[in-house]
C-alpha cells in the first residue's frame, strides 16, 4: 500500500463519518519501490493530497522529513518534488495495520493489500 | 577565362548534375521500394469501440481511418515502416494486412459457380506486396516469441518464490540483457497455455494432405511455407458456408503458391472475410490475440484488455487523475490503465481475496515484464489493490475523478436477483466518492434493465451521457459513461442507527 492510497482511505465504520479519516498506520514491514519520477504529476498531485494525514503517516514511518506545509514555490523546487514523489509513491507499507482513529478498529495489511472489509453488523444497513 | 575552357566547365557542370540526377533517381527508385510501401491494414477491435480505435489510430500514427460497415474491424493506411507502431496499438485485437477489398461483390447463384470463383480469384490477387508486409512481420514476431519464452520462466519462478529477491532479479536481467534483441517492440504476448480458440476453416481434405505431409517430412525445407484459411462469413444471402469457401480458397492458394496446408502450425494465415456483398482477402499480422496481454493470472470473467482500454479512453483520464475500478477483478482495466495512462493514479478494488491476490499478482507480473524490456531496474506502477465491499467504500468523499469497471452481469458472477439490491447501492457509493463537476464513470455491465432502473433515481448526482453497445461473450452488453454533477453528495437523514453523515 503506498502512501498516496492511505491518503484516500477512510473508515466507513457505522456512525463514524468524517472522523473516520486520516487512518492511522502502523508498518512492521516495509518496501521501497523506485517509480519514475514525473515532476509534472507530483506538483499536480500535492494540491489533492491531504497534507496532514501524509505528514503523520510519514512520520510513523521515520520517512524523510515532509515540511508542515507545502513550500511555496513548490511547483518548481525540485528537490521538493523528489522528497515528495518518494513518500507518495516509493514506500510501499507490505504488511502492518491501520486503525479507524474514531472506533478503534483495525485493519490488517499484508501483502502490500489493506483488507477494509467489514462484517454486516459493523456496516450501516 | 578562355571560351573553351568556359564551355569544357559548363560541359562538365552539366554532366555532373546529369550524373547526380541519376544517381538520385536510382537511389529514391530503391528506397521508395521498401521504405515508403504504403499498405493498408485492417484491425479487429471490440465491437462498439471503433471510433475509440479510431481515434487512437489517429493519435499515434497520424493515419485516418476507415470503419467497416462489419462492425468490429477498422482499416488504415500505413507506410511499413510504421508497422512497429502498429503493433503497440492497445485497442485493437487482431491485425492483418489488406490483400484486396471488394467493395460490392458479385456472387453467382448456384454455390458450384461461387466456390468456382473463389477458386479462380486464388490467383488473380495482388499478393506480392501484402506478403512482403508479413515477411516484415514475421520478424518481429520471432523476436517477441524469443521473449516471451525468457518472460514465462521468469514470472513463474517470481510467482512460485513470493516477493523474489532484489539481486536475483537484477542477476536474471542483466543475462537477458545479452539475449534481447534492441526491439522497440512491447511484448504483449500472455502465457501460451491460454489460448484464443480462432475459427477454424481449412477443409478436411486439405486436413489430411497436411496429416501425410507432416509424416512424410519431419524438418521442413524454410521455402515452402505452411498456411491456412481463416473464412469469417456473415449475411443472410450466401448459398455457401465459411467452410466450403475456406476449402475451396484454400485449395486454389496452395495451388498457386505451392504452399503446405496446416491448420495449427502454420506461417501464413490467409483471412477471408465476407460481410453480405463485401469481401476482404487479408493475411494475418498478429498469432493470438492480443487483447489477453496483460493479463497472466485469469480469473473467471476476465475483461479483454482491448475493451478495458477502450472503456479507459473514453472516460479521457488527464494526467494525475484518481481512477478507481471498485469491482476489480483480476484487475484488467487498473492495469491496463497504469500501463497506457501512467501519469495518473489508479486503484484497483474487490471484495474476494481470490481476486484481489488475482490482481496483485498480475501488477507484479507487468513489473517483471517492463524489466525485462528494459533491462534495468523495474519502475513502480502507479497502481495499488485493496480489498474492500464497494457498497461501502473506504474512500474520502469527493476524492475520486474516474470510476472505470465491470460490473457484475448477473450470469457468471452473481445473480440476476442480486444485482436489484448491488447496483443502486453502488451506483450511490460511486456517486459519493467521485469528484462533483468533473468526475465521471465508464461502467460496463449485461444487466441493462437493472442498471437503468438503478440510474433513474439517481438523475441528481449522474448524468448519463452516452451509450456504448458491445459484445461480451456473445452477451449484449452496454457501456454506460456518465458524469458527475455539480451537486455535492447529500447523506440520507440519520434514523435508526441507519448511514450516519460523512
Amino acid at each position: 500500500m503506498k502512501l498516496l492510497t492511505h491518503n484516500l482511505l477512510s473508515s466507513h465504520v457505522r456512525g463514524v463519518g468524517p472522523r473516520g479519516f486520516p487512518l492511522r498506520l502502523q508498518a512492521t514491514e516495509v518496501r521501497i519501490n523506485p517509480v519514475e519520477f514525473n515532476p509534472e504529476f507530483v506538483a499536480r498531485m500535492i494540491p489533492k493530497v491531504e497534507w496532514a494525514a501524509l505528514l503523520e503517516a510519514a512520520d510513523t514511518l521515520h520517512l524523510v522529513e515532509v515540511p508542515k506545509e507545502p513550500i511555496e514555490g513548490y511547483e518548481h523546487d525540485e528537490k521538493f518534488l523528489k522528497k515528495m514523489h518518494h513518500v507518495l509513491l516509493e514506500v510501499d507499507v507490505l504488511e502492518g495495520t491501520l486503525q479507524c482513529p474514531e472506533s478503534g478498529r483495525l485493519f490488517p495489511i499484508s501483502r502490500g493489500i489493506p483488507n477494509m472489509l467489514l462484517s454486516d453488523e459493523e456496516t450501516e444497513t | 577565362m578562355s571560351e573553351v575552357q568556359e564551355a569544357t566547365n559548363q560541359l562538365l557542370d552539366g554532366n555532373l548534375h546529369g550524373n547526380q540526377r541519376s544517381i538520385q533517381v536510382t537511389e529514391s527508385g530503391s528506397r521508395s521500394e521498401s521504405e515508403h510501401l504504403q499498405v493498408t491494414i485492417g484491425a479487429t477491435v471490440p465491437t462498439g469501440f471503433e471510433q475509440t480505435a479510431a481515434d487512437e489510430v489517429r493519435e499515434k500514427l497520424g493515419s485516418s481511418c476507415k470503419i467497416s460497415k462489419d462492425r468490429g474491424k477498422i482499416y488504415f493506411d500505413i507506410s511499413v515502416e510504421s508497422l512497429a507502431q502498429v503493433h503497440c496499438l492497445r485497442s485493437v485485437d487482431n491485425l492483418f494486412v489488406v490483400v484486396k477489398e471488394f467493395k460490392d461483390y458479385q456472387f453467382k447463384e448456384t454455390k458450384e459457380e461461387v466456390l468456382k470463383d473463389f477458386e479462380e480469384l486464388a490467383g488473380k490477387l495482388p499478393w506480392s506486396e501484402p506478403l512482403k508486409v508479413w515477411k516484415v512481420n514475421t520478424s518481429f514476431k520471432k523476436k517477441k516469441t524469443k521473449r516471451k519464452k525468457i518472460n514465462q520462466n521468469s514470472s513463474k519462478e517470481k510467482i512460485d518464490n513470493g516477493q523474489g529477491d532484489r539481486a536475483d532479479e537484477r542477476d536474471d536481467t542483466k543475462g537477458f540483457t545479452n539475449k534481447t534483441l534492441g526491439s522497440h517492440i512491447l511484448d504483449y504476448y500472455e502465457n501460451p497455455a491460454i489460448k484464443e480458440e480462432i475459427s477454424t476453416l481449412v477443409g478436411d481434405d486439405l486436413a489430411s494432405c497436411k496429416d501425410e505431409a507432416d509424416e512424410g517430412s519431419k524438418e521442413d525445407t524454410p521455402e515452402v511455407l505452411k498456411f491456412r484459411v481463416t473464412c469469417n462469413r456473415a449475411g443472410e444471402k450466401h448459398c455457401f458456408s465459411s467452410n466450403e469457401a475456406a476449402r475451396d480458397f484454400g485449395g486454389a492458394v496452395q495451388d498457386y503458391f505451392k504452399w503446405k496446408a496446416d491448420m495449427t502450425n502454420f506461417d501464413v494465415e490467409v483471412l477471408l472475410n465476407i460481410h453480405d456483398n463485401e469481401i476482404v482477402v487479408g493475411i494475418a499480422l498478429t498469432e493470438e490475440s492480443l487483447h489477453r496481454r496483460n493479463i497472466t493470472h485469469f480469473g473467471p470473467t476476465t475483461l479483454r484488455s482491448t475493451l478495458a482500454y477502450g472503456m479507459l479512453r473514453l472516460c479521457a483520464p488527464q494526467p494525475t487523475d484518481i481512477i478507481v475500478d471498485p469491482m476489480c477483478g483480476t484487475g484488467a482495466i487498473p492495469i491496463e490503465g497504469a500501463t497506457e495512462w501512467s501519469n495518473c493514479y489508479h486503484i484497483a478494488g474487490d471484495n474476494n481475496p481470490l481476486a484481489v491476490n488475482r490482481a496483485a499478482n498480475n501488477i507484479s507480473s507487468l513489473l517483471t515484464k517492463s524489466q525485462m524490456k528494459e533491462g534495468k531496474v523495474p519502475w513502480g506502477l502507479p497502481i495499488d489493490a485493496v480489498q474492500w465491499d464497494s457498497c461501502h467504500l473506504p474512500l474520502r468523499t469527493g476524492s475520486v475523478d474516474i470510476i472505470v469497471t465491470d460490473m457484475p452481469f448477473g450470469k457468471r458472477m452473481g445473480s440476476k436477483k442480486r444485482n436489484w439490491n448491488l447496483y443502486p447501492a453502488c451506483l450511490r457509493e460511486m456517486s459519493r466518492v467521485c469528484r462533483p463537476g468533473t468526475g465521471r464513470a465508464v461502467l460496463l455491465t449485461q444487466d441493462k434493465k437493472c442498471f437503468t432502473k438503478a440510474l433513474s433515481g439517481m438523475g441528481h448526482v449522474w448524468r448519463k451521457v452516452h451509450t456504448v453497445w458491445v459484445n461480451i461473450g456473445g452477451l449484449h452488453a452496454a457501456v454506460y459513461l456518465l458524469k458527475r454533477t455539480p451537486q455535492a453528495f447529500v447523506h440520507p437523514v440519520e434514523h435508526d442507527g441507519e448511514r450516519a453523515p460523512w
